[in-house]
């Protein structure tokens, strides 16, 4: 039975599966994906250090075979957190784009890979659904602000200030601006983030393309007036494609030395690329009606990753604002993200050399676009009402806008948890007197954090008659078993009656088999609904 | 055996122990290891793999320089022996810079140059300072200028200056000299053949690059050209040559030629 489900897990997905295919929506879907994830797989491929081709090879394989085997409009591909990492983790090696540097990134991405098809073979896919939706709403946030903060550096035409903290930049910025800032990437720049937000009250489909045309035409006309030499504008470059870029991870002695040394940060990217698709997979299975299979999933990222090795691309994720995107227009099936492979690659074989003058403002303004997009705030509105939520998405928001990405999901996570235990291990009681006994119900789950409001009352209450509710108690451990026996022990059973009262059989066997021999009765009623 | 070595937790800090072999080596051994040496280590840190991109970059400028260069010239075939020969415009200037240059009459640091080699030589894009080919390419250059003076120019620096000859450049002498002596290589159209590059048409360096400037040129040519007879050309023929290579067509000064330049970018997009 199991074989069988992970069977089902590794095949592809094939249109047979999903009864109706609105095909229209889902080409124009694609097409819109495909010129979107050009700009930042560009982008990313020079976060994580690599040349700009890494990044259009990416686009392509981890996305097709992501969509491939993946069971939802989910998008992979490159991702800017595992960017990050990934230079992160391979400068130490060498030069940022060298040829060695390359060979550490495929080495890398294969083990994050390979680290990822483990963590599926464990089943280890459920435990990336603890986080909150607090906790989303704050990473998405956070992963907003940290791109349009990101994108300052394309839009100003800045130059080396990448390893600057973001307020650092801004104080730098503040002090020197007009011999920082390039005034005609500022002006390209501006341009595109204005057109897109005008265009998106009225288009909102095709924003994004109206202001890269837009912010496209405003750099030509300032190169033809100005010329791209004495503006210093910063361009894409031209981008060397092979149809087919095959590659391999080497393996010697020394590749193993570094691949051992990366071996903690593989294991971080690989759980951070997990972790965001998780939450995608979370979006989407409560949003649309898509049959999402958490773990096909995984599976999914675990081999888009392994087999990027093999086609020259570094390792991705699920991408939030793609997947937004492809969601608002309609897309419901894998087939989005393996058509958006496709055009990646057709665009680029027929449109190359238009690409290669694309100011890089304009990418970054097509990036702060995407940052604002991901700022909701009525989301951000509705947390308002709770406390604890919001908390929990301010420290999130925190933590990620002045931690990173990294540190920022971990804290995410441990909060999520703590808030569940909190709520979790609060009890709802309610005593009544009826007839010379107590009654007492108890709404919650009784385990060890929670016992001690139970046990404390039971006490109070030792020499009377008890019976206790335990009808809409689902969960219990051993410690509060234990507990609940420890006081029958103290009783005196002939002055006194202990009825439990319970549903469910799982319950009832439970108690039966560790209070044996007690004073103690039980009443079961099923619940009928 | 390697089993167990490897499941040491020591083990980790390898690459740590390794680099600080390699930097305690180098720094044992005469003067930098040879870019020979470089090539062939699979660990390097982050400078001397710079170096080895850095030399890629100059002498396979059309596969690890394609995303700012314009032509399929590399840069070592006028730095002849990736720079390092001298006479041949050697790249071993890392001492000169920064300074100032009447070309831009502006104070420019060693990235500024490398740029507009790719803008002008390359007839490219302009990177941006921090792009890594620039990066790369600057990591190389002071690795060669290992050894100079800072501030005094290298022996063999640029190209000599030929002696004033007190004749004019005579395009049609320079004609006959190229037919006989440059087309084994460089072709009858100056088109050349791998390995060797275009001297003049769309796929050759443009008005703005040092070649395009004649006496720049003739020095070149008096000092490296035939390749393997250098020096068998007199003063007056090299100049008659450059003359004639510099009076065909080649791509505008992107200076210049600004609308016109777009224009070249966006036809070229036919081929």
């Amino acid at each position: 039975m199991r074989n069988l489900r992970i069977l089902s897990e590794i095949m592809p997905w094939r249109p047979l599966f999903t009864g109706k295919l609105n095909l229209p929506t889902e080409t124009f879907a694609a097409l819109i994906a495909a010129i979107l994830v050009i700009p930042q797989g560009i982008t990313f491929a020079y976060l994580a250090g690599l040349p700009p081709e890494y990044g259009i090879y990416s686009s392509i394989f981890v996305t097709l075979f992501a969509s491939l085997f993946g069971s939802s409009s989910m998008l992979g591909g490159p991702n800017t957190a595992v960017a990050v990492l990934i230079g992160v983790t391979v400068v130490p090696f060498s030069g940022r784009g060298s040829p060695l540097y390359i060979d550490y990134v495929i080495l890398l991405s294969l083990m994050v890979g390979l680290i990822q098809l483990f963590i599926w073979l464990a089943r280890g896919g459920k435990y990336f659904q603890y986080l909150s939706p607090a906790a989303i709403t704050g990473i998405t946030v956070g992963v907003g602000i940290i791109l349009i903060l990101s994108s300052l550096d394309g839009i100003l035409g800045l130059s080396p200030s990448g390893t600057l903290f973001f307020f650092e930049k801004i104080y730098v910025m503040a002090g020197d601006w007009h011999t920082l800032i390039n005034p005609y990437s500022f002006t390209i720049g501006i341009t595109t983030v204005i057109t897109g937000i005008v265009a998106k009250t009225r288009y909102p489909r095709y924003s994004i393309l109206i202001a890269m045309a837009v912010g496209y035409i405003v750099g030509l006309v300032l190169m033809g007036i100005f010329t791209q030499v004495n503006t210093e504008i910063e361009l894409l470059g031209h981008v060397p494609f092979q149809i087919l870029p095959l590659s391999y991870p080497k393996m010697d002695l020394e590749y193993l030395l570094v691949g051992i040394s990366m071996l903690p940060n593989a294991l971080t990217i690989a759980l951070i690329g997990l972790a965001q698709s998780m939450v995608i997979v979370k979006n989407l299975r409560s949003d649309t009606d898509q049959p999402v299979n958490a773990d096909k999933e995984v599976f999914a990222q675990g081999i888009a990753n392994t087999l990027a090795a093999f086609f020259s691309s570094f390792a991705g994720s699920g991408s939030f604002n793609r997947t937004a995107v492809n969601q608002s227009l309609g897309s419901k099936t894998p087939l989005a993200g393996i058509l958006s492979a496709v055009m990646v690659f057709l665009l680029i074989l027929f449109f190359a050399p238009l690409l290669s003058y694309v100011p890089m403002a304009v990418i970054a303004g097509t990036l702060m676009l995407v940052g604002i997009g991901m700022i909701k705030p009525q989301e951000i509105a509705r947390l308002f009402s709770w406390t604890g939520e919001l908390s929990v998405f301010f420290v999130t928001l925190f933590s990620i806008v002045f931690l990173g990405l990294q540190s920022g999901l971990i804290v995410a996570f441990i909060l999520s948890v703590i808030m569940f235990v909190l709520s979790a291990s609060k009890l709802e009681i309610t005593i009544k007197h009826v007839n010379e006994s107590v009654q007492i119900r108890v709404e919650g789950h009784l385990f060890y954090a929670s016992i001690d409001q139970l046990s404390s009352l039971l006490k109070r209450h030792r020499h009377e008659n008890v019976l206790l509710d335990l009808s809409v108690v689902s969960y219990m451990d051993l410690s509060a078993t234990e507990a609940i026996a420890k006081d029958l022990q103290k009783r005196k059973p002939k002055e006194t009656t202990f009825v439990i009262v319970l549903t469910s059989q799982k319950l009832l066997e439970h108690f039966e088999q560790r209070l044996e021999g007690m004073p103690v009765q039980f009443i079961q009623h099923l619940r009928t609904q | 055996m390697l089993h167990n070595q490897l499941t040491k937790p020591g083990l980790l800090f390898t690459p740590l122990i390794l680099a600080l072999c390699l930097l305690s080596f180098d720094s044992f051994s005469a003067g930098p290891p040879t870019i020979e040496t470089l090539l062939e280590r699979s660990y390097l840190d982050d400078y001397h793999s710079n170096v080895v991109f850095g030399y890629r970059i100059v002498t396979e400028t059309e596969t690890y320089g394609a995303r700012y260069s314009g032509n399929h010239l590399r840069c070592t075939n006028c730095h002849l022996n990736a720079g390092r020969k001298p006479d041949a415009i050697p790249l071993n200037v890392a001492g000169m810079y920064p300074k100032w240059r009447s070309k831009n009459g502006r104070r420019n640091g060693i990235g500024l140059r490398i740029r507009e080699c790719f803008v002008y030589s390359l007839d490219g894009i302009m990177p941006p300072e921090d792009s890594p080919e620039v990066l790369a390419v600057a990591a190389y250059i002071s690795y060669i200028s290992h050894g100079e003076t800072i501030g005094e120019a290298p022996a063999g620096r640029g190209v000599p200056t030929l002696p004033d000859t007190g004749y004019d450049p005579n395009p049609a002498n320079g004609k006959a000299i190229y037919d006989k002596n440059c087309t084994h290589c460089h072709g009858n159209n100056g088109q050349g053949i791998p390995g060797v590059p275009s001297l003049w048409g769309m796929d050759a360096y443009n008005k703005g690059a040092g070649m395009a400037n004649t006496s720049k040129a003739a020095g070149f040519i008096w000092a490296n050209m035939p390749l393997g007879q250098e020096r068998s050309l007199t003063h007056q023929d090299a100049f008659d040559v450059a003359a004639y290579i510099n009076m065909q067509i080649r791509p505008g000064d992107p200076r210049k030629s600004k609308l016109l330049k777009l224009f070249e970018a966006i036809t070229g997009l036919a081929d």
